[in-house]
């Protein structure tokens, strides 16, 4: 049992838990003003509903005063039940294909989790390239990354975080004071934010977007259209993250011998590559094969539910090995998130916003791509990667309806800058496993971060500018 | 000069507690056969357990005599009205497994203590407390641990009496970094869990403070960590087990942590009076006051089976010591009404005589109000809500559920 005391005084924390029932009671109150006050010009009963479930929605996700999926539960309920959509099309829309490739990927993740594959992976690559303080800091750095381009990067950071633990301590590093430190735990969660937005692998809110998209437009973007698009924008992060890292944390250790012999010892204790990790991995490279190959024409979905199912036939994982890594409550928050992005699509709610609101102030595309991805970068560190898009892809798409715009391009706006979160340790939890190390604080994370957060953003835009023309995807004016 | 305690309860228990009494009553002298000592009910309704077999008390200038229907103690200038406290019903009970309850559950006026096991492995390394001679020595009883149903029986007979509003567990030290915690785990989660009391815990400080925290999770709503001995050297020199396994400096690092954690007035370590000069009791009373602790003085008595022989203070040097601890535990606002009734310890709320007598004679409605039945379940209710409200879950960082 791990516990935690609130030492407040006890008025405050009576005053706090209050406020709780008030805020909901409160939310209750509004909800049902908003539902029952007359409709505006131009605004249909359903599209009026649809709204005011978005909005609650949108409080409770930014609160987080229910898990996510919950709120999610709580959308399914109220679009069929305020007759937005009908019962069989709000329930039809969790059998969204990309809920089913979510489902797959974290399966596949678990998969190369549990046979131990990705821990042999990451010890060989730090055992080989890692022979100097700044190669180890590298090879860490780039591990996370190029490890979250085929996982979820919350998966590689708790994956790499106990080792990195293990190594800071062979290195007598003292938490909060070591330089090092700090830049190896920093090295950890950029890493993982970085390499995350790289490819649909890297979290769930890729797959998630590309649903909305789907489902409101019918456009899709391809596993490879989309990794092509975004990943120059990855490599200079990367070296422009390595780079700000040396500069505000130069390295202050003379070798990093003993972390060789951690990790030598670690591999000895892993024995010989199984069966199991040979076939994992075969399986996992020919799923990345599919996805890239026939990823239009199957859907991501079929590829990576087959490989799945290939997993189980050849008896390489069993369903009491992969259960744990299949995130359940992701699964229903992305099912909810669809569905309510398509009952303001159906209803009317979203091309109302859009004309009657969004449409005065927007001006050129450009303006409205680069607006859309700073709030989405900012709004990311507040609030989980995929309420962000839930929230904000629905009105975009409209907008990108409206002004004529590929809709797919305005995908990207939110996809990739949703997953950039640097800022906060509760933004993602790479960033929360860094902190939580004793080795950086959240003023050092805040410190380096923000300067990515603006660089990131910088640097999409101008990508989006100049490079997307270039391979292809519709031009911004 | 001879000084006279009898008008002032107060002085007149730590008086009694000093210099025993003899008894001149053949019922109070068969009350006491067996017992540590005789449980009387002083004026003011103060509790006392005044020692009547140990060879001092041969001396001792009181009596406790027969009068009309009741009893009084006389000092052989005065006298003053006492009753007799009648022994815990539950006493005469056994639990099913036939153990007597009263082996389980000593009575000590508003707690019941209780002690599972009296294991103390100082005893087994041979780096004992020098003075000790209460309930933990382990040669020849290691295996006599009593059963969690064996306690929470004897806990359900306490309660059902309504001998006591608190059960006080304690443990003797044992190696490990939870200070004892582990081991009283299942009896206060058990206890808990089947009735609505307070629960007071004994242990040696732990090594780290998440376990003070886990104490107060589990459902505690005391704790003690009896530092016994404020001087340094004497410390070393009487607690040798704890200073070398524990150190001086983690009692007054874990009583500083727990007064954070637990509410006012509910964190308290004792000092021993008498086994260091009065003024180092008096540090030690500013310290811990100010640290938010409340320091409970028992009052060293040399036994006549432990090598350690200290001669007593006596009344006249004492009293001033008692004076000071409850000015101080006033001028630091520490609730110390928690530490109430207990015939083997003068409490601060007993002392309160010795300053003000007016204040001293009146209990104020608050403090009747918690000595009664509904009082103790309000007590308990209030302390459940408090732990309800303070204690968070801490989750693992890389839980990323509802995170994406």
């Amino acid at each position: 049992m791990s516990v935690e005391i609130d030492t407040r005084p006890i008025w405050i924390i009576l005053a706090l838990k209050s406020l709780r029932p008030l805020f909901f009671l409160l939310l209750a109150v509004l909800f049902w003003y908003f539902i029952n006050m007359p409709s505006p010009a131009g605004l249909t009963p359903a599209g009026q509903n649809a709204i005011a479930v978005f909005l609650l929605c949108l409080v409770l996700w930014v609160s987080n005063a229910v898990p996510l999926a919950i709120t999610s539960i709580f959308a399914i309920v109220l679009v069929p039940l305020l007759g937005i959509l009908t019962k069989k099309e709000t329930y039809a829309l969790f059998g969204n294909e990309a809920v089913f490739f979510i489902l797959g990927a974290f399966i596949l993740a678990g998969a190369v989790m549990h046979s131990g594959l990705s821990n042999r992976i990451a010890l060989n690559i730090i055992g080989k390239f890692g022979g100097s303080p700044r190669r180890l800091l590298l090879s860490v750095f780039l591990l996370a990354a190029v490890l979250s381009f085929f996982m979820s990067e919350h998966a590689v950071a708790a994956m790499l975080f106990p080792m990195l633990l293990e190594l800071s301590k062979s290195l007598k590093l003292r938490p909060g004071r070591s330089n090092y430190g700090k830049f190896l735990f920093l090295a950890l969660a950029w890493g993982c934010v970085i390499g995350g937005v790289a490819t649909f692998l890297g979290g769930a809110r890729v797959p998630l977007a590309m649903g909305i998209l789907k489902e409101t437009t019918g456009a899709t973007i391809g596993f490879l259209e989309y990794t092509v698009a975004v990943l120059p924008l990855v490599v200079i992060l990367l070296a422009v993250g390595f780079a700000l890292l040396m500069i505000l944390y130069p390295i202050d250790v003379a070798g990093v011998e003993n972390a060789g012999e951690v990790v030598e010892k670690r591999l000895k204790g892993l024995g010989k590559m199984s069966f199991g990790e040979y076939s994992v991995g075969i399986i996992l490279l020919l799923t990345i094969i599919g996805w890239i190959s026939m990823g239009r024409t199957l859907g991501l979905a079929a590829v990576a539910l087959s490989s799945v199912v290939v997993l189980f036939v050849l008896g390489i994982v069993r369903w009491k090995d992969i259960e744990e890594y299949v995130n359940w409550g992701i699964i229903l928050m992305y099912g909810g998130a669809i569905i309510l992005g398509s009952a303001l699509d159906k209803s009317g709610a979203a091309a109302w916003i859009i004309n009657g609101v969004i449409g005065r102030w927007s001006g050129s595309p450009w303006t409205v791509f680069a607006i859309v991805s700073l709030l989405t970068i900012f709004l990311t560190e507040a609030m989980s990667h995929a309420a962000v898009i839930a929230v904000l892809l629905p009105v975009v798409i409209g907008i990108s309806g409206k002004m004529s715009v590929d809709p797919s391009i305005m995908t990207y706006s939110v996809a990739t800058p949703a997953g950039l979160a640097f800022i906060l340790p509760m933004s993602t939890p790479a960033n929360a496993l860094a902190v939580s190390s004793n080795y950086i604080t959240v003023r050092d994370m805040a410190k380096g971060g923000l300067i990515m957060v603006i660089v990131s953003w910088v640097l999409f835009n101008l990508m989006a500018a100049f490079y997307w023309p270039l391979i292809g995807i519709g031009r911004l004016r | 000069m001879k000084k006279n305690y009898l008008d002032n309860p107060g002085s007149l228990k730590i008086d009694l507690m000093l210099r025993g009494t003899r008894i001149d009553d053949p019922v109070v002298k068969a009350w006491a056969c067996g017992a540590s000592g005789v449980d009387i009910m002083l004026p003011q309704n103060t509790l006392v357990n005044i020692p009547c077999s140990e060879m001092f008390t041969e001396e001792s200038p009181y009596v406790i005599k027969k009068s009309g229907d009741g009893y009084i103690i006389t000092d052989g200038t005065g006298t003053v009205p006492v009753s007799l406290v009648p022994k815990p019903k539950y006493y005469s009970l056994k639990t099913s497994t036939g153990v007597p309850f009263s082996k389980i559950g000593v009575f000590h006026g508003s707690y019941t203590v209780i002690t599972p096991s009296p294991r103390c492995d100082f005893f087994n390394r041979g780096i004992e407390c020098r003075y000790c001679a209460g309930n933990f020595d382990v040669r020849g009883v290691e295996n006599q641990v009593y059963s969690v149903e064996e306690v929470l029986e004897t806990v359900a007979a306490v309660l059902k009496e309504g001998a006591s509003g608190i059960i006080y567990l304690s443990t003797g030290f044992s190696p490990g970094p939870d200070g004892g915690i582990e081991f009283l785990k299942p009896y206060i989660k058990a206890i808990k869990k089947r009735h609505n009391c307070l629960v007071a815990v004994e242990t040696l400080p732990p090594k780290e403070d998440r376990w003070i925290d886990e104490t107060y999770a589990l459902g505690a709503d005391s704790v003690l960590y009896n530092l016994e001995i404020f001087d340094k050297e004497l410390f070393e020199f009487l607690c040798p087990g704890r200073e070398k396994l524990i150190g001086r400096k983690r009692y007054m690092d874990a009583l500083e942590h727990a007064a954070k954690i637990f509410p006012n007035g509910t964190v308290a370590s004792h000092l021993i009076v008498g086994l260091e000069p009065p003024g180092s009791t008096c540090m030690g009373i500013d310290f811990l006051t100010g640290i938010g602790v409340v320091p409970i003085l028992p009052i060293y008595r040399p036994s006549t089976d432990r090598a350690l022989r200290i001669g007593p203070l006596t009344t006249e040097i004492i009293i001033p010591v008692y004076k000071h601890l409850y000015k101080k535990v006033k001028i630091n606002k520490i609730n110390f009404k928690w530490v109430r009734d207990l015939s083997m310890v003068t409490t601060p709320l007993e002392v309160r005589a010795l300053v003000d007598v007016n204040e001293g004679a009146k209990n104020s409605i608050i403090e009747n109000f918690y000595k009664s039945k509904i009082g103790l379940k309000t007590a308990w209710g209030l302390s459940t809500l408090r732990r309800k409200l303070r204690v968070k879950d801490s989750r693992d960082p890389s839980d990323s559920s509802g995170r994406e």
